[in-house]
């Protein structure tokens, strides 16, 4: 064990296996740890030997001494146990477009059910909007307890500052414990307004939840650095705890008529000065605004390589066939040869299919963990080093023109004889 | 019109790759580059400062070297930098970011009123889209997010059109300045720096704020002003690649062995051809 000159026992750096991923750099108390040729290294005299480094680093590549073995952090004399006992309840922001509810909102409400049965306490449904029809009624049926709406004509569509002025109030008055949002472009919009207002802690796009029962701690887990390490966080110190995830992660609330439960309606104080105007609302190019790639079963996935216009029609056979939808890589996007809609990857949709059918994608790696969760991966490349391979249960090395035929063909015949 | 303009210095998360042979991340090292959406938002700026004059000041909170890409800044047409360094900063989460960013924009409005803030619409290595928003709430500007078009900027009403993504398409939206624009990447492609820039890049004096330089109370920086704290990371768990086909020379029985494995997957199959006829 390295010691300084204060006789401290200080960490270092192993740099072969230092990813450069900056983690100990951010969380070093004493700033000790400084980038450099790619990986960290740590200053021996700056170094309190605090071990911090030592815990967060996600390769083992700290070298450190633990005095003891880690232990709980003591409560803070003096601070109650119950001091956020005024928050009650799980609440989800149930998101309302032309009086529809998007559908992680319902995901949501079944996940803040099930994380509220845990904390012995009930699920609750803010909605912000304006000719909400029966979405009220829709959130006692897909399993909240109660419901706490603003309806109001100013609220017709989404603004961030009259949304976050409407869902800010409503935080503040029903003061849930938890608040759940879905994590798409309105959502993750909203809940940094709201986080922001509210002074609260907020983790963006969460694959994960779960519940510390005995700290009442929600415990977030999402992906970073491009989805190569993943870190669960938590809030300890603030209410509610704020989060937003990623549609398609949970399976919808089972819904039930006849659920009841208390709908409390309030008044929308609007904020004061000029807010914007929306002018104009453009569909994607394709016109099939809305498709959700993320809801099928299976897709057929091309890359920039075999998204020719020639090849489309058999892509589109073979989607049709296994009972799916053409997807794509990030590359066919940006050629503006498919809509956004249907990119899969970080930059675009993140999916988890029955089957993942590739078709000359590569797999970089920021596509792959777009799509990782699948349950079944199988890849036709052309290329055998093509890193897809790497990740996928089956794989195909040819040229797609001449095997995707053969594919459809002999898939047609296996089913047939079923 | 005054332009300031977020940059964050991120590793380059491309670089970390998924080793083909062993599923597991390869260690080489990773470089730190400007955040690619930020350097979206810094073109943004200087086109529209290009347009209708004005003054761009690159802003970024980082460590000492997070310098470099300030310095990248300058030498792609910046009028000016800012670097917020402090210890105090460290450990910063999205909220206090965000508020500490707010401080210094607030500094700066002071010596010249700031019309336009443009960020990236977020970062590569947290992805959190949250700062942006944050600092829009704190200064009580127009908020447009996920913004792929500057359609309008009428500096005389003081109004900007933008088209932004929302689900399911695009909407165009018009609001009044002062205004915070996060950008997505389609809006402009990053110019290079010019050989002037460069020299001039590598002269320039970056102003280094501190906690105090900016009026930041000490319980809303850095670790201590960060409400959500990391509990555990890990390496997220990596699929062994199956077996392989070669049907490069002779496709047909390569594309039977490959149907085979899919096919042997009997609840799968079931799944996917629930409705016999398709």
């Amino acid at each position: 064990m390295p010691q300084n000159s204060k006789g401290i026992d200080v960490a270092a750096i192993i740099p072969d296996r230092c990813i450069g991923c900056q983690i100990c750099a951010g969380e070093c108390p004493v700033g000790a740890i400084e980038m450099s040729g790619g990986v960290a290294h740590i200053d021996p005299e700056v170094c309190i030997g605090c071990g911090k480094c030592f815990e967060v680093c996600p390769v083992e590549a700290v070298s450190f001494e633990p005095k003891r073995p880690q232990e709980t952090p003591q409560r803070i004399p003096g601070v109650p146990e119950d001091r956020f006992s005024e928050y009650r309840g799980v609440a989800v922001f149930i998101e309302v477009t032309h009086g529809q509810a998007a559908p992680v909102s319902w995901e949501l409400a079944g996940k803040a059910r099930e994380l509220s049965r845990r904390l012995g306490t009930v699920a609750i449904a803010l909605i912000a909007g304006h000719e909400l029809k029966d979405v009220a009624t829709e959130a006692l049926e897909y399993g909240c307890d109660e419901v706490h709406v603003i309806d109001d004509a100013l609220l017709g569509s989404y603004l961030s500052r009259l949304y976050g002025k409407a869902v800010t109030d409503l935080t503040n008055t029903v003061k849930p414990e938890i608040l759940l949002m879905g994590a798409t472009a309105l959502g993750r919009d909203l809940a940094s307004v709201v986080a922001t207002n509210v002074e609260t802690g907020l983790t963006a796009d969460c694959t994960g939840l779960d519940i510390d029962e005995e700290k009442r701690l929600l415990l977030m887990t999402r992906p970073a650095f491009g989805g190569n390490i993943m870190a669960t966080i938590f809030c300890e110190n603030h209410r509610p705890q704020m989060s937003t995830v990623r549609p398609g992660v949970f399976r919808p609330g089972e819904r039930k008529a006849g659920r009841t439960g208390a709908v409390h309606h309030y008044p929308f104080a609007p904020p004061v000065g000029e807010m914007p105007e929306i002018l104009e609302f453009v569909r994607d190019n394709t016109g099939e605004t809305g498709l959700d790639i993320g809801r099928f079963p299976a897709l057929v996935v091309v890359g920039k390589g075999a998204c020719d216009p020639e090849s489309m029609p058999m892509i589109q056979e073979l989607a049709d066939l296994i009972g799916g939808v053409v997807a794509c890589s990030r590359p066919v996007v940006e050629a503006g040869l498919m809509p956004y809609e249907r990119q899969v990857g970080q930059t675009g949709k993140t999916v988890a299919p029955k089957l993942y059918f590739a078709i000359g994608v590569s797999g970089a790696v920021q596509h792959l963990v777009g799509m990782q969760g699948s349950r079944r991966i199988v890849a036709i490349n052309s290329d055998p080093h093509a890193p897809i391979f790497g990740i996928s249960d089956t794989g195909l090395i040819g040229d797609y023109r001449d095997v995707v035929p053969l594919v459809i063909k002999g898939l047609r015949e296996a089913v047939s004889k079923r | 019109m005054n332009f300031v303009c977020c940059i964050k210095q991120v590793p380059d998360t491309a670089e970390v790759k998924i080793d083909p042979e062993t599923n597991t991340l390869m260690r080489s090292g990773v470089e730190s580059i400007s955040n690619p959406y930020d350097l979206v938002a810094l073109e943004t700026a200087l086109i529209l400062r290009d347009k209708y004059g004005g003054w761009v000041t690159a802003l970024s909170m980082g460590p000492p070297q997070a310098e470099q890409v300030l310095k990248e800044a300058i030498s792609l047409g910046a009028d000016a930098a800012v670097l917020l360094s402090d210890r105090a900063f460290a450990g910063a989460d999205t909220l206090a970011t965000s508020y500490t960013l707010y401080k210094a924009i607030r500094n700066l409005d002071l010596d010249r009123p700031v019309d336009i803030v443009l960020c990236g619409k977020q970062a590569i290595d947290g992805d959190t889209a949250q700062v942006g928003p944050g600092i829009a709430t704190r200064l009580g500007f127009t908020q447009f997010t996920s913004v792929v078009e500057i359609r309008e900027l009428n500096t005389y009403d003081r109004h900007i059109t933008v088209k932004r993504r929302v689900e399911g398409g695009f909407e165009i939206v018009r609001g009044p300045l002062p205004t915070v624009i996060t950008v997505d990447l389609g809006l402009a492609r990053p110019r290079r720096a010019s050989l002037p820039g460069l020299i001039l890049s590598l002269r320039a004096v970056i102003d280094r704020w501190d906690a105090d330089a900016v009026g930041a109370e000490v319980p809303k920086i850095g670790l201590k002003g960060s409400p959500t704290w990391v509990r555990r990371i890990f390496s997220p768990p990596l699929k062994e690649g199956g077996p392989v086909f070669d049907g490069r020379k002779d496709p047909v029985p390569a594309v039977e062995r490959f149907l085979d494995t899919i096919v042997a997957d009997e609840e799968l199959i079931s799944e996917l051809f629930k409705n016999p006829g398709v």
